[in-house]
C-alpha cells in the first residue's frame, strides 16, 4: 500500500502543478474553465488546436510500456443496424468522460473514462439523405465546447452533413442551437453558379471533426472519391464558421473563388463555373494569437485529368490561412499547381514554434502524400527553407495543359521515397526477382520527380506513370513541441497512374482512372456505399464484364497478375523494403533524424517460397500511410496497419512505442486487430490510459483502453 | 440426429488445404461474386483504395489461423455493404468457395456446408501444414 502511494506521489504533484499553472491563466489553451492536455485531458481530435497530437503525460514510458494491459473494451457493433469494420474515431477526454463516434450510423457516445461504461448515446436517423452521403460510417469523432461555467456541449457532423450540438452531460440535443439543435450544412452549398445542391441527394459530407475555437465552430467539406466521377460540375468545396451557442453562420470561405474573389482567374476560360470539389476534408488548425485559421485544401474535380479546368486552380492543393474573425484570405501557398495526382492535403497543418539558426519562427508543417514536409512561416506563408519552382514533365494526354513548373521542397529531405530510382530501388532479394522487376518496370514511365503526369495506359503497351503510392494519408502525423520534432508515418512504395476514356454515358469528363483493354471499373471510396440506411448509389454500376473476371482498372493500385504486367514480381512489392516506416524530422535543423520500418514483416513475405534461406530484414508494412500516431512526453505510439502471426506470439497487430530521439522500439503490446483510428491518451484519478480504435478483417469496431497494472503506476 | 449428419460432412481438424469445396461450387460463387461483390472488391479481387483485396498476402494475413466460419460470418452479416444479409447461406458458402479457389487452396469432392458451426471446424492456414 505504502509502495503504491509513494509511486503515485510524483504523479499527483505533477497534476497539482498542472492545475496551478492552469489557474494562473497563462497560455491560451489554459483559459479558465477550458479543458487542456496540460490537465491530462484530450479536448480536441488532434489533442489541441495546433494539430500536434501531443500530450505531456509520462506515466506510461519506455520502462513499462510492455506491461500495459487492457483496462476495458467498448464494442461498437450495435451502434447501427450492422457492425462496422472501419472504426476510425479518436475520442476526446474532458473531466473524466470520453466522447466519440462509432457504428455504421455514426452514433455519438459518452463513456466513463475509467471503466468504459456507457453514459449516454445519441443517433440521428436521416434515411435516404444519409444513404446518399459520400462520407459514410462512424467518422473520426466529435468536438467539445464549454463556456467554462457549466454549459458543456458535444458537437458533430452527421453522415448526411448536419451539424448537431448535444448536452455533454445527457446527450440531449441543444434545442437553442440552429433549428431544434441542428444546422443543415447542405444549405448554402453550391454547384455551378450558386446553384443550391439538393438537400437529400446533393453530394457533400465530412469525416473530420469540426474545429472549436473560442465560441466558434469551423466545419469543412468532402465529396466522393475523385478517380471515376460522373461529372466535373461537382459540388463546390467550402469552409464555414458558426456561433457555438446559436449555430448562426459567422463566415464562409469559398475554396473555389467566385468572380471578384482572389484567385478566380486561375480557373481559365471561366472553368470555375463547371468544376467542383476542392473540399477541406481533414482537420483545420488555428493559431489563436495570430488570429489565423489554416485550411488544408484538397484536389479539384477530377483527380487525374484537368482538361476541363485549365489554369492553376486555386485554392486546390493549397494551405490557405484565413482570418479567424472574418474568414478572409490572409495568405495561401499552393503545393501543387493544376493538380493531376490527387496530392491533396492529407493531414492537418501542424503548428510548430521552431528555432532556425537562432531565429524563432512561428512555423507550420504540412505532411503530404508525396513524402515532403512543407515547412512554412505561418504568419506570412513564406517557406522556411527554399521551395523551388522546377520544370516538370508535361502531360501528353489530349486536352490536358499541365503546369510547366511545380514547387519542389529542398529541405527537409523527403521522409519516404517519392522518386523511384531504377534499378537501385528495385527488389534485390534474389537475382531472379531483380530481373523480373526490371522486366516489369519497362512497361511503366518513370520520372525523376514526384510530378510524373498520368498517362493513357494500354494493356497492349505502356501501363502507367510511376508515382509514390501515398506516403502520408488521412491520419497525418504528430509534433513534439518540446523537442521540435515532427513524426511522419509513411508508405514507402510506388503505384501507377493511368487514365482512359470512360464508357459511353458514364461521365462528362474526357478521361477517368482506368486502362485501355480492361473492363472499366468505378473506383469507390470507404463510405461511397454503405450507410446504416443502405440504399446506396443512385447510379447503377456498369455491368460486369462478359465472360467473368477481367483485371481491375483502379489507377490507385498497380495492375496485378503476371499477364497484365504489374508492380509485384513474384507477388512481392517491386521495391526494396522498408515498405512502410515512421520518420522523425528535426524542424529546427530541417533534417531527417531517423526512419524506422513500421510493422513486422508480413507473413506472406516472411514465408515466401522464393525467399527461403534469405535473411529478410524487418520490412515494415505497406499500409503505414493509413495509421497515425500520438506523442507523449516520453514516447511516440503507433499501431500496425496489418495483421501478422510471427513465431513467438499470437496473430494480431502490435501497438508500438518508439523512443522519440532514436526511433528505437522500446515496447509493444498485442491488439486483436489492426489500428484503425489514431491513438490518444489521458489521465484520470492518477492513472494514464491509451485508447485506440481497432477493426478490420474479421474484427468489428472496438475502442480498446490500455493502462498499467494497478501496482505498476 | 441432424447434428450428427452435419458434423459428418466435415471432419474435425480440417484445413483449407484439404479440398473442402468443389469446382462447381466455386464457379457458382464466381457468378455471385461478379454480380454482388466485384464493384467494390474488384473484378480481379484486387480491392480498391479503401476496400480490402481478397487475394494475396493482405487477405491471407487477415484470415490466417482463423476459420472458414469466421470468414463466412463476416460476409453473411455485413456484405454486401450496400445491402447486408441479402445473400442466402448457400450464396455466401459459394462465394467463400470462390475465394478459397482464388487463393489457390485446392478443390475437393464435397461442397462447403452452409452451417456456421461446421465451417468453424475448417481452419484457414496460409501455409500448407
Amino acid at each position: 500500500m505504502s509502495r503504491t502511494v509513494s509511486r503515485t506521489a510524483p504523479v499527483w504533484i505533477s497534476l497539482l502543478i498542472g492545475l496551478l499553472w492552469l489557474n494562473a491563466g497563462t497560455g491560451i489553451s489554459g483559459q479558465q474553465g477550458q479543458p487542456s492536455t496540460k490537465n491530462g485531458e484530450w479536448p480536441h481530435y488532434t489533442a489541441d488546436l495546433q494539430g500536434t497530437r501531443y500530450s505531456p503525460l509520462d506515466q506510461i514510458n519506455a520502462s513499462n510500456f510492455n506491461r500495459l494491459e487492457v483496462a476495458w473494451r467498448f464494442k461498437t457493433d450495435n451502434l447501427g443496424p450492422f457492425p462496422e469494420y472501419k472504426l476510425e474515431g479518436t475520442p476526446l477526454m474532458v473531466k473524466g468522460v470520453l466522447y466519440t463516434t462509432g457504428g455504421t450510423r455514426r452514433s455519438v457516445i459518452a463513456l466513463d473514462a475509467k471503466t468504459g461504461e456507457l453514459i449516454w448515446s445519441h443517433s440521428y436517423r436521416e434515411g435516404k439523405r444519409a444513404a446518399n452521403s459520400p462520407r459514410q460510417l462512424s467518422g473520426r469523432g466529435v468536438s467539445y465546447w464549454t463556456d467554462g461555467k457549466g454549459d458543456e456541449r458535444v458537437i458533430y457532423v452527421t453522415t448526411g452533413y448536419r451539424l448537431i450540438e448535444l448536452n455533454a452531460k445527457t446527450g440531449a440535443i441543444i434545442p437553442s442551437f440552429g433549428t431544434d439543435g441542428v444546422v443543415d450544412l447542405k444549405m448554402g452549398v453550391y454547384k455551378g453558379i450558386k446553384e443550391q445542391i439538393d438537400l437529400e441527394a446533393g453530394e457533400i459530407g465530412v469525416h473530420s471533426t469540426p474545429t472549436v475555437v473560442r465560441d466558434m465552430i469551423i466545419v469543412g467539406s468532402a465529396m466522393r472519391e475523385g478517380a471515376t466521377v460522373s461529372t466535373h460540375n461537382n459540388t463546390k468545396g467550402l469552409v464555414r464558421a458558426f456561433d457555438a451557442r446559436t449555430g448562426k453562420q459567422l463566415w464562409r470561405f469559398n475554396t473555389i473563388p467566385m468572380p471578384g474573389e482572389f484567385g478566380n482567374e486561375t480557373w481559365q476560360d471561366d472553368s470555375w463555373v463547371v468544376n467542383g470539389n476542392v473540399g477541406v476534408w481533414n482537420q483545420i488548425t488555428v493559431d489563436e494569437e495570430l488570429g489565423l485559421v489554416y485550411l488544408p485544401v484538397e484536389t479539384p474535380t477530377s483527380d487525374y485529368y484537368g482538361g476541363h479546368r485549365p489554369g492553376n486552380n486555386l485554392f486546390a492543393e493549397s494551405i490557405v490561412a484565413v482570418d479567424l474573425k472574418t474568414g478572409q484570405r490572409k495568405w495561401h501557398y499552393q503545393l501543387v499547381h493544376h493538380p493531376l495526382w490527387n496530392y491533396d492535403m492529407p493531414a492537418p497543418p501542424m503548428l510548430a514554434d521552431i528555432n532556425v539558426n537562432g531565429r524563432p519562427i512561428k512555423a507550420l508543417a504540412q505532411l503530404t502524400k508525396q513524402a515532403w514536409v512543407y515547412v512554412l512561416n505561418r504568419e506570412t506563408g513564406e517557406p522556411v527553407w527554399p521551395i523551388e519552382e522546377r520544370p516538370v514533365p508535361q502531360s501528353d494526354v489530349p486536352g490536358e495543359r499541365s503546369a510547366r513548373t511545380q514547387p519542389h521542397v529542398t529541405k527537409p529531405p523527403a521522409y519516404a521515397r517519392n522518386i523511384l530510382r531504377v534499378p537501385d530501388d528495385l527488389i534485390d532479394f534474389t537475382p531472379e526477382l531483380r530481373a523480373k522487376a526490371l522486366e516489369q518496370i519497362k512497361r511503366y514511365r518513370v520520372a525523376d520527380t514526384p510530378f510524373n503526369p498520368p498517362m493513357l495506359g494500354d494493356l497492349r503497351g505502356m501501363l502507367g506513370a510511376i508515382v509514390p503510392a501515398t506516403a502520408t494519408n488521412w491520419p497525418g502525423g504528430a509534433y513534439d513541441p518540446e523537442l521540435h520534432i515532427v513524426f511522419a508515418p509513411a508508405g514507402n512504395t510506388f503505384g501507377s497512374r493511368t487514365i482512359v476514356a470512360p464508357p459511353p454515358g458514364f461521365s462528362d469528363i474526357r478521361y477517368v482512372s482506368g486502362i485501355a483493354g480492361r473492363p472499366f471499373q468505378e473506383v469507390l471510396g470507404p463510405g461511397d456505399c454503405c450507410a446504416a440506411d443502405a440504399g446506396r448509389r443512385d447510379r447503377e454500376a456498369p455491368p460486369p464484364p462478359a465472360g467473368g473476371r477481367g483485371a481491375g482498372a483502379n489507377a490507385n493500385i498497380a495492375p496485378s497478375g503476371a499477364d497484365g504486367g504489374g508492380l509485384n514480381p513474384g507477388g512481392l512489392p517491386i521495391v526494396k523494403p522498408p515498405y512502410g516506416l515512421l520518420a522523425a524530422i528535426d524542424l529546427d535543423r530541417g533534417e531527417l533524424l531517423w526512419q524506422t520500418p513500421h510493422g513486422d514483416t508480413p507473413d506472406n513475405i516472411r514465408t515466401h517460397a522464393a525467399l527461403k534461406g534469405i535473411d529478410i530484414p524487418k520490412t515494415g508494412q505497406v499500409g503505414t500511410s493509413g495509421v497515425g500516431l500520438m506523442v507523449t512526453r516520453t514516447l511516440a505510439v503507433m499501431g500496425d496497419p496489418q495483421i501478422t502471426a510471427p513465431p513467438g506470439r499470437p496473430r494480431g497487430a502490435m501497438l508500438r512505442a518508439y523512443d522519440k530521439k532514436t526511433g528505437q522500439q522500446v515496447g509493444a503490446v498485442l491488439m486483436p486487430a489492426i489500428q484503425s483510428g489514431i491513438p490518444m491518451t489521458y489521465m484520470v484519478d492518477g492513472k494514464q490510459y491509451i485508447i485506440v480504435a481497432v477493426s478490420g478483417g474479421n474484427y468489428s469496431g472496438e475502442y480498446l483502453a490500455f493502462t498499467l497494472p494497478a501496482n505498476e503506476k | 440426429m441432424s447434428l450428427w449428419l452435419l458434423i459428418g460432412t466435415v471432419a474435425i481438424g480440417q484445413t483449407v488445404w484439404d479440398g473442402v469445396y468443389t469446382e462447381a461450387q466455386a464457379t457458382r460463387g464466381e457468378a455471385t461474386y461478379n454480380e454482388r461483390c466485384s464493384a467494390c472488391h474488384g473484378t480481379e479481387l484486387e480491392g480498391g483504395d479503401m476496400t480490402p483485396g481478397l487475394t494475396t498476402g493482405m487477405f491471407t494475413s487477415n484470415w490466417n489461423e482463423l476459420t472458414v466460419g469466421d470468414l463466412f460470418e463476416r460476409i453473411r452479416i455485413t456484405m454486401p455493404l450496400d445491402n447486408p444479409s441479402s445473400l442466402s447461406r448457400q450464396q455466401v458458402a459459394d462465394v467463400v468457395a470462390f475465394l478459397l479457389k482464388a487463393n489457390k487452396w485446392p478443390a475437393g469432392e464435397s461442397e462447403l456446408p452452409r452451417e456456421t458451426f461446421a465451417l468453424k471446424e475448417i481452419k484457414i492456414l496460409s501455409l500448407k501444414p
